[in-house]
């Protein structure tokens, strides 16, 4: 446990620049989106205050995340495509270079289950420091949108409301029902587990370890598929598919999981 | 006490990379592995610790097959100094310290001296001939009973493969059971105290240096070309 907890430390440090490269990229780019939307409402709020009745003219911070769709989107679009790319490189950078680390990393006094998780380990912490990060942002962004909206054009709205007016923000980021939540993340997590197992089936038979994972993934997609469509078959009572979801989800996660410690334990190649 | 290997034989693909490879290399003795380029050397040294897979046969050290329990008692420097290149060595050190009960920091320190290495270096900035002996520090400063070295003189110039060839007879080294491979055989010849031919992928000859040179008047350079060139 020691030495697992040496090896996410380990990790984490590693990629700590990458972590502050996105989060500092989400608040550039978000404020930029805040700040250049909010003006540009209170001008257009200006312009027409003395032609209408200004007890409407009033826009709340919730507005303002809807109306800037893009200047959002794009950091978590972004940091996700990055994040998902690292699923690959956190492995594959210990091979590539001069320094190959994993000729260390694999003769660590630990078992190299370890070494696996730590790295799994590793992606769900920047995961959840983003959608941490992010959700701090949020409160910082309304605050210096009741900075920058002169009272009179200000209607309050409450969190939950400016986290649904963001498209990704309400699909995939932070979804408000809790199961829709744990659902997401958890097919998440299975998804990080599936390619580092399928990586590590190519590190291990390489030519034919791509087709070996090709065929694992697909394997993997085509359980998880068909746990998504049981709702097609008419038959059965929710509450039975969602016991037969989460056996296929269980199983998937099962075997992947052994696959992968199987694999970097004996049949890994430096 | 020793490594044993035992009719190992491993593939890449279709081809044949080791076919029934037998040898033991003991404590307190030091064992060169000697062959051309491609012979399978460093993959022997790998699979010793586990870090490539072996199709058949075995290998032990001290009748425990390669896993996490021998990495404490076997101390492996690779052709290549295996840390990232934003690490300090100072962070390397402490990495190791970290993780290795086996670590020995006094040893660390001594060899940092003796290399005239500065700890405050990042990795990847070394030189090849510094970054050998940076590896060389992480492989010898662990108090371990064995240490495999993978070509500890490649990239190394004249002046400092002395100074390393001079660790064979110090106390660095003692009564370790070393298992060496190198092409500078001549340099460390007289360190050595059994000699394991490698050819086509089999143990060609193994023998002890020291009754060769008294039986046969050879030196392990003279059966080396022998064998190997045969």
């Amino acid at each position: 446990m020691n030495r697992y907890l040496k090896l996410v430390h380990l990790e984490v440090h590693r990629s700590r620049y990458m972590l502050f490269v996105l989060m500092a990229l989400t608040v550039i780019i978000q404020l930029i989106g805040l700040v250049k939307t909010t003006r540009l409402r209170v001008n257009e709020l200006s312009e027409i205050a003395g032609l209408q009745d200004s007890a409407h003219l009033k826009f709340s911070f919730a507005d303002v995340i809807g109306a800037s769709q893009f200047w959002f989107g794009l950091p978590i679009l972004i940091s996700g495509t990055v994040l998902g790319l690292y699923v690959f490189f956190i492995w594959y950078r210990d091979w590539i270079g001069r320094d190959k680390f994993a000729y260390r990393m694999f003769i660590l006094p630990t078992a190299r289950r370890n070494v696996y998780l730590a790295k799994a380990s590793a992606i769900f912490i920047f995961v959840f420091a983003m959608v941490a990060f992010q959700l701090l942002l949020l409160l910082a962004e309304r605050e210096l949108f009741n900075q920058l909206v002169p009272s009179e054009y200000k209607m309050s709205s409450v969190f939950a409301e400016a986290v649904a007016s963001n498209q990704l923000f309400d699909d995939i980021l932070l979804p408000l029902d809790f199961m829709q939540f744990l659902v997401y993340y958890g097919l998440g997590i299975l998804a990080v587990f599936a390619i580092f197992t399928a990586v590590l089936l190519e590190r291990s038979y390489r030519w034919y370890g791509i087709v070996y994972a090709i065929l694992y993934l697909a394997a993997c997609g085509g359980a998880i598929g068909f746990a998504a469509s049981l709702s097609y078959y008419g038959y059965l009572y929710p509450r039975e598919m969602a016991v037969i979801r989460i056996g296929i989800y269980l199983v998937v996660m099962g075997v992947t999981l052994v696959l992968g410690f199987r694999l970097v334990s004996k049949k890994i190649t430096v | 006490m020793m490594i044993e290997l035992e009719h190992v034989c491993q593939r890449y693909a279709f081809k044949k990379v080791l076919k029934d490879v037998t040898f033991t290399a003991d404590k307190g003795q030091i064992t060169c592995l000697i062959g051309l380029n491609g012979e399978g050397k460093s993959t022997l040294l790998k699979a010793i610790m586990g870090l490539t897979p072996i199709q058949g046969g075995a290998i032990r050290v001290d009748g425990k097959p390669p896993g996490r329990d021998i990495y404490e008692k076997v101390s492996y420097i690779p052709d290549h100094l295996a840390i990232p290149p934003s690490m300090r060595l100072s962070q390397a050190i402490g990495f190791m310290q970290d993780f290795y009960s086996s670590w020995n920091n006094e040893r660390a320190n001594e060899l940092m001296r003796f290399f005239k290495l500065d700890i405050n270096e990042r990795a990847g900035r070394l030189s090849k001939g510094t970054a050998a002996k940076f590896n060389l520090v992480l492989g010898l400063a662990q108090d371990s009973a064995y240490v495999i070295m993978d070509e500890p003189f490649a990239g190394i110039d004249l002046f400092s493969r002395e100074s390393i060839a001079e660790l064979f007879s110090s106390d660095l080294v003692g009564s370790r059971g070393v298992l060496l491979t190198t092409h500078e055989v001549g340099e460390i010849e007289h360190f050595i105290d059994k000699a394991v031919l490698l050819r086509e992928g089999t143990v060609a000859r193994s023998f002890i240096c020291e009754q060769v040179r008294g039986e046969e008047g050879k030196s392990v350079v003279d059966i080396m070309k022998e064998v190997l060139l045969a």
